[in-house]
Parts: structure tokens; sequence; C-alpha cells
């Protein structure tokens, strides 16, 4: 941990490094967060159209409930729990072929501090990018859900839209940015582990990989019940 | 020069290296030998480092005992190292001038201009031409240790060190190699040790041969008089080979 974060050698690389990280683990996660949004927006709206079946509850509940669980939910722990696959995977499997291979030792062999150099550009990037991601990933849920709605005719545009103006509570945007900002420590510091100190080679390579996405997980729910306790209390 | 002495290291109870003591001169190329198992690899990465000795002393130049440096004053020491790995140890995420470009970008404040003259002048003198947008992927093994090696010696070390240089290249690639590390040890006078178990490589090249045999040092010489020394298991390891117990029925009708 202290050799991952102490103070890059050349500052000037480093931003170099973390942009292209951002980039390679961030920007290009935007297919499938879209992807998904859209879809979970969309079934999230039905579900709570073929709930709220009661007269006595105004249509427009349907739209707040579907802002409530993109916001306070889905968008952070379920994204995060998405990129923890796809990025976690990616990040370990990476840094572990370079331990196999020996290129982490060339690393350390030239005086480098190989840890701070493989991994904290990852995980500043995400850090500052997945928040992005969060706010993405809510907007096009809401907008999954008003197409399905406006397709479907479950309930009016116009009750949808109202719904999700509907008491607005501008702090749970912020909830579900920060619970990612500390998801994404999570996501990247986890599988960077394992990779580090990946052994036995391509095999072992894999079995980093997969305990990295099963521990990360596990540390996302946990941490999602600590962050919920605390921020919403 | 480099002197290592009473080194002893173990993993997870196992004693992998016994009191092994050696001097490696500089301008010359060493050569540690064995089997596979014997435990050479363990100790070259306990000179460079990467292994902590469980005790022993490792001196580098008879007046820096590099085993107890402070991490600061390792990492200033590294830079006059230069490593050659056993599967090259490529950077895939960089190209050949990438690769060559590191050390000098991350250690050096040449402008980019000077570190351009220096990468090429590196490869030229391994012989690497128009292969600098190429990726390790699409080298040849025997490409991939040349532009490692050329890496190794970009920042001029002071030292070299080759783990199985030529494992996985054929026999005229591997001469290649064993020539061109030979010829850059003369040329800039530099400490390199060399770890093989290619009998080839110790003929060729080994200036200074230390046979290491379960862990422990058996024999110190040089190529000249391998052939004849009165070591049972240094021989039954120099002469494994039908062709190395053909060649050694010449020697001794001859002699």
């Amino acid at each position: 941990m202290t050799k991952v974060f102490t103070k890059p050698d050349k500052p000037r690389l480093f931003f170099k490094h973390m942009m292209r990280e951002m980039f390679k683990l961030g920007f290009t996660s935007i297919p499938i967060v879209a992807i998904i949004s859209l879809f979970i927006g969309a079934v999230i709206a039905l579900q709570m159209a073929l709930n709220f079946d009661s007269p006595l509850l105004p249509k427009i509940y349907i739209g707040l409930a579907t802002r409530e669980v993109l916001l306070l939910e889905f968008s952070s722990t379920v994204i995060a729990l998405i990129l923890a696959g796809k990025v976690g995977s990616n990040i370990a499997s990476e840094i572990g072929s370079m331990r196999i291979t020996e290129q982490i030792d060339a690393m350390e062999i030239m005086g480098l501090n190989s840890a701070n150099y493989l991994i904290l550009p990852k995980v500043v990037a995400l850090v500052i990018f997945n928040p992005f991601l969060t706010a993405l990933s809510s907007i096009l849920g809401i907008i999954g859900g008003g197409l399905l709605v406006d397709i479907t005719q479950v309930i009016r545009i116009v009750d949808y839209i109202n719904g999700i103006q509907f008491v607005f509570n501008e702090f749970y945007v912020f909830y579900g940015i920060i619970k990612m900002a500390v998801f994404s420590i999570i996501i990247t510091t986890i599988p960077a582990f394992y990779g580090y100190y990946a052994s036995g080679g391509s095999l072992g390579v894999g079995q980093s990989s997969t305990r990295s996405i099963v521990a990360s997980s596990v540390f996302i729910l946990v941490f999602d019940l600590i962050l919920t306790q605390l921020l919403l209390q | 020069m480099i002197e290592v002495k009473d080194i002893y290291k173990s993993f997870a109870g196992k004693e992998v290296l016994k009191n092994v003591s050696a001097v490696f001169e500089q301008g010359k190329t060493n050569l540690i030998i064995g089997q596979s198992g014997s435990g050479k690899t363990v100790l070259l990465k306990c000179i460079v480092g990467l292994h902590e000795v469980d005790s022993g002393e490792i001196w580098f130049n008879n007046n820096i005992l590099f085993n107890k440096l402070s991490f600061k004053e390792k990492k200033e020491m590294r830079k006059q190292i230069g490593m050659l790995f056993q599967g090259s140890a490529l950077f895939d995420f960089a190209n050949v001038e990438d690769n060559v470009r590191f050390p000098l970008e991350m250690f050096s404040d040449m402008s980019r201009e000077e570190q351009d003259e220096r990468i090429n002048f590196c490869l030229k003198r391994v012989n690497i031409i128009n292969a600098n947008k190429l990726f390790p992927s699409e080298l040849s093994g025997g490409m991939q240790k040349r532009v490692a090696i050329a890496r190794a010696i970009a920042f001029s070390p002071k030292y070299l060190f080759c783990d199985e240089p030529n494992s996985g290249l054929d026999p005229r690639t591997s001469i290649l190699i064993d020539n061109l590390i030979k010829e850059i040890t003369e040329e800039y006078k530099i400490t390199t040790i060399i770890n093989t178990h290619d009998m080839n490589s110790v003929m060729e090249i080994g200036d200074k041969v230390v046979f290491i045999h379960e862990g422990e040092k058996w024999w110190e010489g040089s190529k000249d008089n391998i052939l004849h020394a009165d070591n049972k298991e240094l021989n039954d390891f120099v002469f494994a080979s039908k062709m190395a117990k053909t060649l050694k029925g010449y020697v001794e009708k001859s002699s």
C-alpha cells in the first residue's frame, strides 16, 4: 500500500499514464454501462408500473421510484459490481501477466517503484472517471424508463416525467458519486494486489483474476452498507 | 568486480543456496552453470537484489555492500545495473524504441533528441535495424533478446546480468547472442554474470566459470580447464550429451 501511494518519480509521465488508463479502463466502459443502464432503467419502470397497480397510488410514484432506485443503488453499486468484473479482470490479468513474464522484475532492476508506476495511475484515473459513469448511468436509466413508458403506454409519459421531478433530493446524486469514488478504489487496488502477487504461470494469472473479482465484489457490498449507514443516516 | 561471501538462501524452510562464495571479475564474462534446479537463478536474483539473502555478503566493486544498502541507496545503485531476463521481459505495452527509451525516460534528464540518439546507437549496436516501431509480439526470440540487451545497456551499466540468455534459441542465434554479450562486456569493461546450462556458451565465452550443484559451489575455473576438472558432478554435467562424450574421447586421445 505504502509503495503504491507515494509521489511518482516523474509527475509528467504519471499524468500521461493516468490519461491513458482513463481511456483504457474508463472511457471504453461507456458502451457497456450505457446498454445496461438503458435496459435496467426500462425494466425498473415496467416493474414499478406493474406493481404500483393500486388506484390509490398516484402514477407519478412510478417515475419517482425508478429515479430513486437508479440514483441510490443501481448507478453506483450495481455499476461498480459490473466494473469490478470488466475492469478488475483486466487489471489483475495485465499486472499478473507482467509478474509472471518478469516485466515487473525488469522494472525493479532499473530501480523503479513498479507498484507505484503500474497501480497508482489506474486508481487515480478511475476515481476521477467512474463518477461520470455513475451520472451517465442515472441519466440513461431514466431515459430508458421514459422510452419504455412512451412505447408501451403503461402510464402517461407526463406522469413519468412529473414523477422523475417530484421531491428531488440533490444529495442523492452526490451520495451515488461518493459511493462510486470509494468503489473505484476497491475496483482497482484489489485486482492490482492479486495481479502483483500472482504466481504459477498462466493458471495463476487466471486464478488471481477470478479471486480478485470475488474479493472486490464482496468489499463493494460491505462498503455499500457502511457508506449508506454513514451518508444517509 | 562482484564478490559474494557465504550466501545462504532458503524458501519455506528449504535451503536453496548453502554457503556460496565466488568472485566475478570486471571486463570478463563470468558464467554460473549448473543443472536446472541447482539454485543458479536464485543466486543471480540474490546478487541483483530481487531476492533478499538469509545471510552472507554481496560486495560490488569491493566497497559497496549491496545487500545492506537502504532502499534509496539501492535505487541509485540500480542505475548501474542492466539485466537480461530468460524470457526477455520486454514490456508488452511498448514498441522496440519505447522499451529501450524506458530507463532513459524514467531516470535521466535527457531531451527527446538525446534519447533518440542513444536508442538508435544501442539498437544499432545489437544489430536491430528498421524495427523501432515493432512490438515485442512481432519479434522473433533472437530479436527480443537483442532488444532486451539494448535496453539493458541503454543506461551504460557497470554490471550486466543475464539469466539464461540463449534459452529457446537455435544454436546459431545462441552463439550470436553469446558473442554479442562478450563483445559488449569487453568494449565497456563491465562485470557480466551469465547464468546458463548451455555448454556451448561455456566453451564460447566462459572467461570464468562457477559450477553450482544442489545449492553449493562445487567448482570454479575457466573454460580452458573445465574439460580436465577432477570433479565427478561437474564431469557428469559437462559430458552429459553424446556429442560431449565423443568430444571428450578426442580430447583424451590428443592429450
